[in-house]
């Protein structure tokens, strides 16, 4: 998985909700194979934003409540949070250039 | 890491072995392809396997559920799920079609390349 620090139903209000710069959180789960394929670009993507925005991964079966109130389904799902709102999704496993793009729309 | 054992526990080797031989002949009937990452294929089989195990049957494991059992009694998203089997639309890369960029040229895969190449 990758080394983004993990977020749990217990910080998931203080570390994703109040950050004070966008969040983009990798909603995974241990044996989804695409989120094998995600993970090293959410690397990525911490590298290139540094400073700019905090990642995280929430593992969806140790977390199942903020898994549900943001109604995720289909894993891997990656979502943008801004200001303590969802701002956007992003489903499956997708380039960086993707990620990247939908990204970079909210620094 | 804060993965927890009982979510990363491995399958029995039966129920892996009925998964494995069920995914070779489903990709060969279908004309489906193996991810060329090998590791993605490895984890998913070994997912369903799990919830075989635990379940009774093999649901999908690139999927969030509410209710695990309900879903598997509901049987939309135990594999090949409906949208594979309508479609051929596997979401969790283990069954892919031709034009797929992401396809390999494998519709086997050993039991040994399954536990070499889960991680």
């Amino acid at each position: 998985m990758s080394s983004a620090a993990a977020v749990t139903d217990a910080s998931f209000e203080q570390d994703v909700l109040q950050s004070d710069v966008p969040v983009l959180v990798d909603f995974w789960a241990p044996w989804c194979g695409p989120c094998r394929m995600v993970a090293p670009i959410v690397d990525e993507i911490s590298k290139e934003f540094e400073g700019k925005i905090k990642v995280f991964k929430l593992n969806t079966d140790e977390n199942p409540n903020v898994a549900s109130q943001y109604g995720i389904r289909s894993i891997p799902t990656l979502m943008v949070f801004k200001g303590g709102q969802k701002v956007d999704t992003v489903v499956g496993a997708v380039p960086k250039a993707t990620l990247s793009g939908t990204i970079s729309k909210y620094l | 890491m804060t993965d927890a054992p009982a979510g990363t526990a491995e399958p029995t080797p039966e129920s892996l072995e009925v998964i494995r031989k069920f995914a070779e002949t489903y990709a060969q009937r279908t004309g489906t392809y193996f991810c060329s990452d090998p590791g993605v294929t490895a984890v998913v089989l070994k997912g369903l396997a799990r919830h075989k195990d635990e379940l009774g049957g093999a649901l999908c494991p690139c999927r969030h559920y509410e209710d695990k059992g309900a879903e598997v009694s509901q049987a939309f998203w135990n594999c090949p799920c409906v949208p594979m089997r309508e479609r051929k639309e596997c979401h969790c890369m283990l069954f892919l079609t031709e034009d797929n960029a992401f396809r390999g040229d494998a519709q086997t895969i050993s039991t040994e390349e399954i536990h070499a190449s889960a991680g």
